[in-house]
């Protein structure tokens, strides 16, 4: 068995100065001279102890003898030796480090996170790094960064290991273990070590082309935390507001919350939370007013996780639907009298219809340039897909239509006829549409029906053929498919029903065109973002929760709210064994990660010893004859 | 009426007042052992002194100037009456005044008790010789042996003179001063008896000689108790001679091992030869010696 070894066996050389020391010291060694009246009795107490000390020799030389311990304890250090920790070293080690917000749960009041106990176990390891090993730091959340590449400089390591931090967002193993398997093929290694609390989905996506060490971090005390924040536009014109409370599996016990708009008190409920258990609740707020709500939970008892105790939610001011159809749509314009909450331009009795809508509904192209972020053309292919389809003279029906889609919801297309059916162009596909963004909704037999384009801050429709020449008009699903529109519409603006912002990325902000901004992001430094050509400002990480503020110059543009909102974090559950692709499974290592213990130290402390007791033994009786 | 004038100091060895308490001292000596010369000490032999002995009978041929003829005359038989016979002794002073002597007062000490003890031998009628050694290789310088109150200020210069150097060990130093000495008596050596010689061979020989040994060792009270430090290399004062040595309580214990060793050796040596033995402190004052010590053992009476 392999005990120990030294890391720097090279210093050696180091044993050479053995020599200097011994020649130096009988150089060097003067002893001081004391007359005295005569040898006769110092000669015999000389003779007789040497002859009684078998060892008299050597405390004849004691000085020498420490100094030479001395040396050699300080060529032992330089060696670097280091007792065996592990049954092997790996040269080439990746150290995948979770830092989502589950991490931050502390054990007990007052106690260290679950970061922070891996970070002190990844710090003993880089304390025991030998010279011929190499380390790398990886930390991941809901995204892989590469702290360092693989080094053996301990205060690279160490500084990067500091500046990992607990992220509020989920964690994401399988991004992290890509990065890693990248990072093998220019740098093989074999073994890759896993920290974590194990607060992520027991399958992973992954083909593991590694040995994975997976160190489970001991789990969390108990926590409460708000894991859904919700609200929806009420019938008297207000707002629903929706809390959900959940606890971590063995959790139970009493907490209040609190709901607070603008900064003022709105409404306040004392929850008692079961085992296993959620408690959801229900406040009204009033819709005539943007607002800006923030619901803070106070539990009674100890909480692990404050991150998932305060969520924000941005209210719009509640309005009617704008919504322009073009008077000769008059199927569309039918439909769309039987939904509330709209208003309809132009209107019936006048043909003025300026300002923005929320969605556009039109047969002409030249309406497509309409001010919205819902858009439904009818009848003509968008120009961008001119290349792809082109208007058809056949007769055809429907072979599938996507009813998972939200404005196919509930809408039967089955026998529905279709007079002039759009094609395919010459070697066009599917696939051409969805390189460009488009998603086919409704299949017809030669080509698309009904395409979907998704945009950052906006979304279109297209109805590739005219449905006045069609028998959809007259069919229940016409109107259905219309209220769906309208739907998609309201949630588009978000007047139908307002999520929370999620930490990870922030939603797109509409601002000023290529308008250079700040964003002011909790326990963070100031960041410049700058808008696009469509004043859009999107792709700002949110990696705390809190208030996330856009600035122009200083001045408040406008506040977001991130919250964690993450039913798994807050269970803060670990799974025991993750399940990758091929049946391929890693348990949770049973025994901590022993690293290789430096010995140097323990050596140079030694030596301070062994330089004390021997400036001791020279200085215990300055001078000879007094 | 003036006061006298202070009475001019006999000898730097000694103040006055220890003079004048020595005059009423006198050496007691283990054995009687005198000289043939008619002296002032009773040899223990029958002699023509004034001190009565005992009676014998006559024999023909004896002096009948010694018959008594009082017994003669009540009871008609002659008894010689038998007289103590009064001989000489001799007082021996034998100075170890090597280098080794120089620490510390050894030597002052040592010349001062040689000053007491040669004064009471003047005082007390008794033949007083000196010898100080020097040089192994040179005969020790001597002064002849002298007597009565006459002799004080030539004992008391010789011994004043006496300066430490050299390197004569103490068994050459007895060789040597027999070599001149002739009489009985007793010897008093004063040295730190620190010498590889062989001392029992010396006394032996004073004692064939018909010396009682008187041994008076001075040792300075850094050899009564070394306080050393660390690596030393010790330089004998007499011979140049180094050793090197680590102090340890091993060693310092040996040491006071073989100190005491030989104090007791010199004890036996000296006790065996009908002699006395006394070991003393260089610090001790030569009063503290003479009246209290010396007085108490009994060599002084």
């Amino acid at each position: 068995m392999n005990w120990g070894g030294f890391q720097a066996l090279s210093h050696l050389w180091l044993a050479a100065l053995l020599a200097p020391l011994v020649l130096f010291y009988f150089l060097k060694l003067k002893r001081p001279r004391a007359e005295v009246p005569s040898l006769v009795l110092w000669r015999q107490a000389l003779q007789d102890q040497r002859v009684n000390s078998p060892f008299q020799k050597f405390k004849k030389n004691l000085l020498l003898l420490l100094q030479i311990l001395l040396l050699i304890l300080l060529i032992l250090a330089a060696l670097q030796p280091f007792w065996r920790g592990g049954p092997g070293k790996q040269r080439r080690l990746p150290v995948l480090v979770d830092c989502s917000a589950s991490m931050g749960a502390l054990d007990k009041p007052g106690g260290i996170s679950r970061l922070d106990e891996a970070k002190r176990r990844i710090r003993q390891m880089i304390d025991g790094l030998a010279s011929d090993q190499e380390l790398c730091l990886v930390s991941f959340d809901n995204t892989a960064r590469q702290r360092t590449g693989f080094t053996n400089n301990k205060r690279l390591l160490r500084d990067a290991l500091d500046q990992i931090e607990v992220e509020d967002v989920p964690s994401d193993l399988e991004q992290a273990l890509r990065l890693v398997q990248a990072m093998g093929r220019s740098e093989p290694f074999d073994e890759a070590l896993l920290f974590s609390d194990g607060n992520f989905p027991p399958r992973v996506n992954f083909d593991l082309s590694f040995k994975l060490n997976y160190q489970r971090l001991a789990p969390a005390g108990q926590n409460f935390g708000i894991t859904a924040l919700s609200a929806q536009r009420s019938v008297t014109g207000g707002w629903d507001v929706f809390v959900q409370i959940e606890g971590s599996p063995d959790t139970e016990g009493n907490a209040s919350v609190e709901l607070l708009q603008d900064g003022t008190a709105a409404g306040n409920e004392r929850i008692t939370l079961g085992r296993g258990r959620a408690q959801r609740m229900v406040f009204q707020v009033s819709g005539d007013r943007a607002a800006s709500l923030r619901v803070q939970l106070t539990p009674d008892g100890f909480d692990s996780l404050a991150a998932d105790n305060t969520a924000y939610l941005d209210l719009p001011q509640s309005r009617p639907l704008r919504v322009f159809v073009p008077k000769s749509m008059i199927s569309y314009r039918l439909a769309l009298q039987g939904i509330a909450g709209i208003e309809v331009f132009p209107q019936a009795t006048s043909d003025e219809a300026s300002g923005a809508f929320d969605v556009v509904m039109s047969d002409r192209p030249q309406d497509m340039n309409l001010p919205a972020r819902t858009r439904l053309s009818v009848g003509f292919i968008p120009t961008e897909l001119q290349r792809f389809v082109e208007p058809g003279t056949n007769v055809s029906e429907v072979v599938d239509w996507r009813r998972d889609a939200p404005v196919l919801r509930h809408v039967q297309l089955a026998d529905l006829v279709i007079l002039a059916q759009p094609r395919f162009t010459a070697n066009a596909g599917e696939g051409d549409l969805e390189n460009l963004g488009w998603e086919v909704l409704i299949h017809g037999q030669r080509g698309p029906l009904l395409v979907r384009k998704q945009g950052s801050d906006a979304v279109q429709f297209a109805l590739l053929f005219n449905t006045d020449r069609s028998t959809l008009p007259y069919r229940v699903g016409f109107p259905i498919f219309v209220a769906n529109i309208v739907q998609a519409a309201l949630e588009q603006a978000g007047l139908a029903e307002v999520d929370a912002n999620r930490t990870g990325v922030l939603p797109p902000v509409a601002l000023a065109s290529r308008h250079r901004y700040d964003i002011e992001a909790p326990q963070q430094k100031l960041e410049p973002v700058t808008a696009d050509e469509h004043g859009i400002v999107s792709g700002v990480r949110a990696s705390r929760t809190g208030y996330y503020s856009i600035l122009e110059n200083g001045a408040k543009q406008r506040q977001l709210g991130a919250s964690l909102l993450s039913p798994t974090e807050t269970s803060l559950a670990g799974v025991e064994q993750i399940q990758f692709n091929e049946r391929l499974q890693v348990a949770a290592a049973s025994v901590p990660v022993k690293s290789d213990r430096p010995l140097w130290p323990s050596l140079l402390m030694c030596g301070m010893g062994v330089l004390m007791v021997e400036w001791w033994f020279f200085q215990r009786k300055p001078g000879g004859w007094k | 009426m003036q006061p006298l004038a202070p009475r001019p100091q006999l000898t730097s060895l000694l103040p006055n007042s220890v003079l004048d308490r020595l005059e009423r001292l006198r050496i007691r000596p283990v054995s009687r052992r005198t000289s043939r010369s008619r002296g002032e000490h009773l040899s223990g032999k029958g002699g023509t002194s004034t001190e009565f002995c005992d009676y014998r009978d006559y024999v023909p041929g004896d002096d009948t100037r010694f018959v008594d003829w009082n017994i003669f005359a009540r009871l008609h038989r002659p008894y010689l009456k038998q007289f103590h016979k009064e001989e000489e002794r001799h007082v021996v002073l034998l100075i170890d005044a090597s280098a080794s002597m120089k620490f510390d007062g050894k030597l002052d000490l040592g010349k001062q008790l040689a000053a007491a003890f040669g004064m009471m031998g003047l005082l007390n009628n008794e033949r007083v010789s000196a010898y100080a050694s020097h040089q192994a290789n040179d005969a020790p310088d001597r002064l002849p042996p002298c007597r009565g109150r006459a002799s004080l200020r030539t004992v008391f210069q010789f011994i004043e003179g006496i300066d430490g150097r050299g390197d004569a060990p103490l068994d050459r130093a007895v060789e040597r001063l027999l070599r001149h000495h002739s009489g009985r008596g007793v010897c008093l050596i004063v040295s730190d008896f620190l010498t590889f010689g062989d001392l029992k061979r010396s006394f032996n020989l004073l004692y064939s000689a018909g010396l009682e040994p008187f041994g008076v060792q001075i040792l300075s009270p850094r050899e009564i108790d070394p306080d050393l430090a660390s690596d030393l290399r010790l330089v004998d004062s007499e011979t140049q001679e180094t050793l090197d040595i680590s102090t340890s309580s091993d060693l310092m214990n040996l040491y006071q091992e073989y100190r005491l060793g030989l104090e007791q050796e010199l004890s036996m040596l000296c006790r065996r030869r009908s002699g006395q033995f006394l070991s003393v402190s260089s610090t001790t004052p030569a009063e503290s010696v003479l009246f209290d010590q010396l007085r108490r053992k009994g060599w002084l009476e």
